[in-house]
């Protein structure tokens, strides 16, 4: 199947004062479809990239733009061309099952790994070309990437922050609310590598927020949070974007998607299968009938597994 | 619900498990295959050698002349086995007892799967070719029973070094652990250290007498001992003594049976998997985020990414294990080895001068930083999300690693310069020690990017991945020669400068090492910013 490109549609009933402002914001982001024509990868991503003007800042519009993404492993096409555009100022999940090529295509977004083809953009700054710009933008909770976890939680704000170049006072006082937030002020002299699965990622949010960053990229926030914590973040960003900011955040957790996003992307063998608003993408199912139908998963039958 | 009835489980099995895991680490990057032919190649000239070695010895007409030499040079291996891994190269383990720990498996079965896998690898293969050679020169000289006692000491010897290896640096790696303990460790290393120094004495004091008799005392004083009576058991065949032939070999199985023994109750810890060190620290933190990271004694620099980055190595040095047992065996080794080097010469005055004496521990730096990007692992890609600047972030991992070492090594170099009694040579000396070390760092900052390779996440801080640590540890050597060809001026500006001039040797080599330091970081600082996605790649474990 051929990933849907991005188009705006205004949205249906139910849409607030919010949404309509950035509708307006968004309106120079509408692009006509492309032909429906079925290219092979290679030359899709070839067009895609010499239709590029090639200035650094393009699509002013998107926070977080993808373009022909493609990622190939040892022969294995891990991304086959991905294109998403995350506007500014949405909160959008990428769905997608295990293995579908959303921490490879956040990766690869956030400059972390090199695409073999494609590019990807932060408010119109180049990730792979311009990297200093865009990363000072970006916001990023990886998944499966350590910390420097032999450093106590307020250490290691203070890494991040000198890294970032930020001065010592701002620093300071930005993690000690961080901490407080968090709920991580009592953890004290811990070393992160003894924090819970849930204080690590607390810390690792932390340690993403601390220089106020436009864009939130955040893989698997809520994997392995305990409900209290998870509730903790999902305040912390729901005001973030309040704010202005642009968060999209993989997940497994349709629940949470479902009440959290304004848009939805879902992902399945490297392509983006739906796009849209969560309103779209759902066309007045349930988000979990609309995944499992477009990832084409099995139901069991009850004639499988007979030994159990 | 039913369990399916299982058929033991055979100790092929564990070494078939190796041969799969080596081969598919093959599987790798072209890096990866090149170390392991560079391994094979040198294990397998290695085999060769030693084989020769231990036939001819074996063969030599003059009894006493064979013996000394067998045994010696048996001994000489069983201590490397023993000795190397915990000084520089660790010990492979490919097979981690940790993946077992659900498995229904007896004790005895995983001890000894694990031995037989441990086996299986360059290093074991290579030492029983050797061994061969010894097995074949006693059938040669004693008929059947010879070659049979020296098969039984070759096998025993062989299962020694194995077992003895993999014990100690268990045992090591489970006292390094423990913060309390580990100062213990270190001043038990440094004894170690300083003992050689009158090992030494006593041996040259035995060339220096150039006569066999003092050396076939110590080699049959060795004899007795686990480490060369496996070789010496044949001897006592062709003299007709089966009895003590029959001691001997009892000698050594008593050490392996020992230390299998040991090794295999520490492999329960072991399969508890990876702890992290020492008991968490509570009670709420005080100050700024800021000073918390900063030591105090660089409060007062300016707080940019430079002073982030030096204040988070230095931290890491004292708080990562691997660090810390890589700095304690470098520290170790920085006190043996000026030392022998200086006492080997004799009292002849045909001794190493000094300046080349304690260059060889400021070339070990070398060792300690030629992955430095792999001691970070994944962590890596925060400096990569921040878009660190390369050069800023080489030149603070270089001036953590001199705030640490250098005033080690100018203590060594004074030390070692009074002991010796050369007090002229200290000024040489400390030239050739900036001089050196700073090119360690140059060289390292660049040569560190391009040979990162992944840690494995396990207990042992002395384990190594994939079964190519004999290649890992061709990577360093690389380092340490290319710092040594290029520090050469040095050495050789500290050879010629006598007298007056020899102080002359400090600004020196300040100056080439720091020149050294900007450039290597310069060409390595570009590097690393073109190449951080690539490398973040090949520090990630592969799962």
């Amino acid at each position: 199947m051929r990933p849907q490109s991005w188009t705006l549609v205004p949205l249906a009933g139910g849409a607030n004062v919010q949404d309509l402002a950035r509708l307006a914001d968004l309106a120079d982001l509408a692009r006509p479809a492309r032909p429906a024509k079925i290219w092979p990868v290679a030359d899709r991503a070839a067009a895609c990239v010499a239709a590029l003007p090639s200035m650094t800042v393009i699509d002013g519009g998107a926070a977080l733009a993808m373009r022909s993404l493609v990622k190939v492993f040892d022969g294995l096409v891990a991304v086959d061309g991905v294109d998403l555009d995350v506007p500014a100022g949405s909160f959008f999940g990428l769905l997608g099952p295990n293995g579908a090529g959303k921490t490879t295509s956040l990766s690869m977004a956030v400059g972390l790994l090199r695409p073999t083809r494609g590019r990807a953009f932060v408010l119109g700054h180049d990730v792979w070309a311009d990297p200093v710009q865009a990363k000072r933008l970006l916001g990023v909770l990886p998944d499966g990437m350590r910390m420097f976890d032999r450093l106590t939680g307020p250490e290691l704000l203070g890494y991040q922050g000198l890294l970032r170049g930020m001065p010592a006072g701002v620093i300071d006082q930005r993690a000690a609310e961080l901490l407080d937030v968090f709920g991580l002020a009592d953890a004290g002299r811990t070393l992160v590598v003894d924090y819970s699965a849930g204080m690590k990622k607390k810390i690792g949010l932390a340690c993403a927020l601390l220089h106020a960053p436009r864009v939130l990229v955040l893989d698997e926030p809520f994997e392995a949070v305990d409900p209290l914590s998870a509730a903790t973040i999902r305040d912390i960003l729901s005001r973030y974007v309040a704010g202005g900011g642009t968060v999209i955040f993989s997940s497994h957790v349709l629940e949470l998607v479902e009440r959290l996003c304004t848009h939805v992307a879902i992902l399945a063998d490297g392509t983006i299968k739906a796009v849209g608003t969560l309103d779209e993408v759902r066309g007045g199912r349930g988000l979990e009938d609309v995944f499992v139908a477009t990832v084409g998963g099995r139901v069991a039958t009850g004639e499988e597994l007979s030994w159990l | 619900m039913a369990v399916t009835a299982t058929a033991p489980v055979r100790t092929r099995y564990f070494v078939r498990l190796k041969l799969r895991l080596l081969r598919n680490g093959l599987r790798g990057p072209g890096t990866r295959v090149f170390g392991f032919v560079l391994g094979l190649v040198f294990g397998f000239w290695m085999a060769a050698a030693g084989f020769l070695w231990f036939l001819l010895a074996g063969l030599e007409p003059r009894a006493d002349i064979g013996l000394v030499t067998v045994v010696f040079t048996g001994s000489a291996i069983v201590l490397g086995w023993v000795l190397l891994p915990l000084l520089f190269f660790g010990v492979d383990e490919t097979l981690d007892p940790a993946r077992f720990a659900l498995l229904p498996l007896p004790r005895r079965t995983l001890a000894r799967g694990m031995l037989a896998a441990a086996a299986v690898g360059i290093p074991g293969v290579a030492t029983a070719v050797a061994l061969a050679g010894a097995v074949v020169a006693a059938g040669t000289r004693g008929g059947v029973p010879g070659a049979a006692v020296g098969l039984a000491g070759a096998v025993l010897t062989l299962l020694l070094c194995v077992a003895a290896s993999r014990a100690l640096t268990s045992a090591f790696a489970a006292l390094l652990r423990s913060r309390r303990a580990r100062d213990l460790t270190a001043l038990l290393l440094a004894v170690v250290a300083a003992s050689v120094g009158p090992i030494q004495l006593f041996a040259n004091s035995l060339a220096v007498h150039a006569s066999l008799a003092p050396v076939l005392r110590a080699a049959r004083v060795l004899a007795w001992t686990p480490l060369g009576a496996g070789f010496a058991a044949p001897y006592d065949i062709v003299a007709h003594r089966p009895l003590l032939a029959a001691a001997r070999l009892a000698i050594v199985a008593a050490c392996v049976a020992g230390a299998l023994w040991w090794w295999s109750h520490t492999l329960e810890s072991a399969m508890l998997g990876a702890s992290s060190g020492g008991r968490p620290g509570r009670g709420p933190a005080r100050g700024g985020a800021v000073d918390a990271l900063v030591p105090r004694p660089l409060r007062n620099a300016r707080a940019d990414t430079f002073l982030g980055i030096l204040a988070r190595e230095l931290r890491y040095w004292s708080r990562d294990p691997r660090r810390r047992a890589g700095l304690i065996s470098a520290v170790v080794a920085g006190i043996i080895v000026p030392i022998a080097l200086r006492v080997a010469g004799g009292t002849h005055g045909a001794r190493l001068p000094l300046p080349f004496a304690v260059a060889f521990p400021a070339l070990i730096g070398a060792v300690l930083v030629a992955n430095q990007f792999g001691y970070d692992g994944t962590a890596y890609s925060m400096h990569l999300l921040t878009a660190v600047r390369g050069r800023t972030e080489l030149r603070a991992r270089a001036t953590a690693l001199a705030v640490i070492l250098l005033p080690f090594l100018v203590v060594v170099a004074v030390v070692v310069a009074v002991l010796t009694h050369d007090p002229a040579g200290i000024a040489p000396a400390l030239g050739t020690i900036a001089g050196v070390f700073g090119t360690v760092l140059g060289v390292e900052s660049v040569l560190s990017i391009f040979v990162a390779y992944p840690m494995p996440e396990s207990r042992n801080v002395f384990s190594v991945n994939t079964g190519t640590g004999g290649a890992k540890a061709f990577v360093a050597m690389a380092g340490v020669l290319m710092a040594a060809a290029l520090a050469a001026p040095v050495l050789v500006v500290a050879g010629l400068l006598h007298g007056l001039l020899a102080p002359l040797v400090i600004p020196l080599g300040i100056g080439y090492g720091l020149a050294a330091l900007l450039v290597g970081t310069y060409i390595g600082g570009d590097a690393l910013e073109r190449r951080g996605p690539e490398l973040l790649v090949s520090v990630t474990p592969r799962r």
